[in-house]
């Protein structure tokens, strides 16, 4: 990568706020929330319970819409996009990893993964392959056929993640990703992001509250009730 | 858009496969129970209504009825007006009646009924009921003071009217006292039981012995005549018309006026009792697939999440739906055609107008299934849309 193409901003956020009405009551849960991710930057997102990490992740990705603001991707806001064009670009664009995995129970391991593939419109041997190769790189190559709940914690996790790569997406959005593991499988996860991350070049932007995985990330972006704290490391 | 579909029906199968399959064999047993009613209870009554207009056709009208002239009692120069009925391509079979009402008596009983005189062999040509005797003989050209009874009038043959029967045996002699105050006695040749009760409440003699008792000759009081096919019968009437025939000309069915009413109730009753079969069905569907998306909320979200359209998951439920349907009209078929068809052919039902089978058309079933494919759209489509209409964030974590 070279240094102008690893300064260029892959996401601008500006005046991100995301208000939630409950009734008469408003929450803020973001307040003009304005920062950049690097292409080829492992970011973390941290703060306390409350701070709205989870908030702007979802705003980040997609799956919420922002009460105002502008997310820019790649020069273009991506707000304005339609429902389908939307599915589109978190498809082809963004990969996932939840909290609790997030993977369909009736799926094997190997269908869990290739399902965004598919969803492409890749054909069949494409799709098989590289769910094949993406379980392998996750260290799940034996687990193929293998359904979640025969699976454990980190093992799921392992899966939800390689599902976020097959489309080999620009960003790779992480909400709290170890916080249901033991502290080995979480530390695998992470070391995984990390070797991803340099490796591969990915974007890795995570939602996390372990200070743990501040030694992992190259930035950290400090939340306080909805509205920037910091930004650094 | 393929590759949508393909989509749609990878998570459709995996989730069937993957599912409860005893709920999911239920379910589609239920949906072929349901597609069995529609097609039993319409095809039932088509059975009813066409044994009913067979027999107004095969026992007592045929197809088209000639009648005298207005204000005359009789057709005059039936001879040749037989002769040129015979000249219409297609008429299999004529068959000149006298008819009258009659007191028919023996020992204390006695009532009223019409009775029919008929040249046998002509009448054989037109009607069916030499077949039905169930005991003694038909009648023949020649015969004199003797007389064919139908099982109301007789009675001792389980009919439906035994209480006002004379309860007379073959070779008995009954009193038959006519119209026009003549009085013979007749010895029962026969007894017949047509399996519908308008013909079995009639009485036949031969025209030979009517002509007697009248002491008229070449004249009808009706002309029934046979056609080669049913359906027809206004095509067979122009043609009469054309050769000049002055006298009324009718199709049978102007003198099926109860079979009418019977038809016309049937179609109300089985298109209600349908409409309530549709209704449970899309109701059933609706649950089925409500509940399904309540219960995989979730994974709808992350469905979503990853990117799938929603147009992909909603397909996926109608694909749900539609399998659910597809294979309970299939299971249904199975049971109508193997197991429902034989076993009303091998044991009819038995009403007043006859004894009747089902009937089931092929352009009826096509409908049915239509139906209850179209029903298992609509009650797929509207669960699954009400699903994704849901924010990722709330289908995800239930907010």
């Amino acid at each position: 990568m070279t240094w102008d193409k690893a300064n260029e901003s892959l996401i601008e956020i500006k005046d991100l706020s995301r208000i939630y009405t409950m009734g008469e009551v408003k929450v803020k849960a973001l307040d003009n929330v304005t920062f950049d991710i690097k292409r080829g930057e492992f970011a973390a997102i941290m703060g306390k319970s409350g701070s709205g990490k989870s908030t702007l992740l979802h705003q980040l990705g997609l799956l919420d819409m922002p009460t105002s603001g502008e997310i820019i991707f790649n020069g273009n806001n991506i707000l304005g996009l339609s429902e389908s064009e939307k599915a589109r670009f978190r498809l082809l664009k963004f990969g996932y990893v939840f909290q609790e995995y997030a993977l369909l129970p009736e799926l094997t391991a190997l269908e869990n993964v290739y399902l965004p593939a598919m969803a492409l419109g890749r054909k069949k041997e494409e799709y098989l392959k590289a769910g094949t190769e993406v379980l392998g790189q996750v260290g799940l190559g034996t687990r193929l056929h293998h359904r979640p709940r025969e699976m454990s914690g980190g093992e799921q996790q392992r899966v939800a993640i390689a599902r976020a790569l097959i489309n080999k997406p620009d960003i790779l959005f992480a909400d709290e990703p170890t916080a249901n593991l033991d502290s080995i499988s979480s530390k695998q996860i992470i070391e995984l992001f990390q070797k991803l991350n340099k490796e591969t070049g990915l974007t890795i932007l995570m939602v996390t509250h372990e200070p743990d995985d501040m030694k992992y990330v190259s930035t950290v972006v400090w939340l306080r009730d909805g509205e920037l704290a910091e930004r650094g490391k | 858009m393929f590759n949508n579909i393909k989509l749609s029906l990878f998570l459709a199968s995996r989730s069937m496969i993957k599912g409860n399959k005893s709920t999911l064999l239920l379910i589609i047993f239920i949906m072929s129970l349901i597609f069995v009613n529609l097609v039993f209870i319409g095809s039932i009554f088509l059975g009813v209504t066409e044994a009913t207009n067979k027999q107004v056709i095969n026992s007592l009208y045929s197809n088209v009825v000639i009648e005298p002239k207005e204000d005359e009692k009789y057709i005059s120069d039936v001879y040749s007006l037989e002769q040129k009925i015979k000249g219409v391509p297609g008429v299999v079979g004529i068959s000149s009646q006298y008819v009258t009402g009659a007191t028919l008596s023996h020992k204390d009983k006695h009532g009223t009924w019409t009775v029919r005189a008929v040249n046998p062999d002509d009448e054989m040509k037109v009607t069916t009921n030499h077949n039905y005797l169930i005991a003694g003989n038909y009648l023949s050209k020649l015969d004199e003071n003797e007389i064919l009874l139908g099982k109301e009038i007789a009675g001792g043959y389980g009919g439906d009217l035994e209480y006002s029967s004379l309860g007379v045996k073959v070779g008995d002699s009954i009193d038959v006292l006519f119209d026009n105050g003549v009085k013979k006695s007749y010895r029962v040749k026969g007894i017949f039981d047509a399996n519908f009760i308008q013909t079995n409440t009639m009485a036949y003699i031969s025209q030979k012995e009517m002509e007697s008792v009248i002491g008229l000759e070449d004249k009808a009081s009706q002309i029934l005549v046979k056609t080669r096919d049913n359906g027809n019968e206004d095509w067979y009437i122009k043609q009469l018309l054309e050769m000049g025939i002055k006298e009324k000309i009718k199709p049978w069915t102007v003198y099926a006026g109860m079979v009418k009413n019977i038809t016309n109730s049937f179609d109300m009753i089985a298109m209600m009792i349908s409409a309530i079969g549709l209704f449970v069905a899309v109701i059933t569907i609706f649950i089925i697939v409500y509940t399904s998306t309540i219960s995989k909320r979730r994974q709808i979200g992350i469905l979503r999440a990853v990117g799938i359209e929603e147009s992909v998951i909603i397909q996926s439920y109608i694909f749900q739906a539609m399998f659910i349907v597809i294979s309970g009209i299939f299971i249904g078929l199975i049971i109508i055609f193997f197991a429902i068809k034989p076993w009303f052919i091998e044991h009819p039902l038995k009403f007043p107008i006859g004894l009747a089978s089902l009937l089931i058309l092929p352009e009826k079933v096509s409908i049915n299934a239509i139906s209850l494919i179209i029903a298992a759209l609509a009650a797929g489509f509207i669960p699954s849309w009400l699903a994704v209409r849901k924010t990722i964030i709330d289908a995800m974590w239930g907010e």
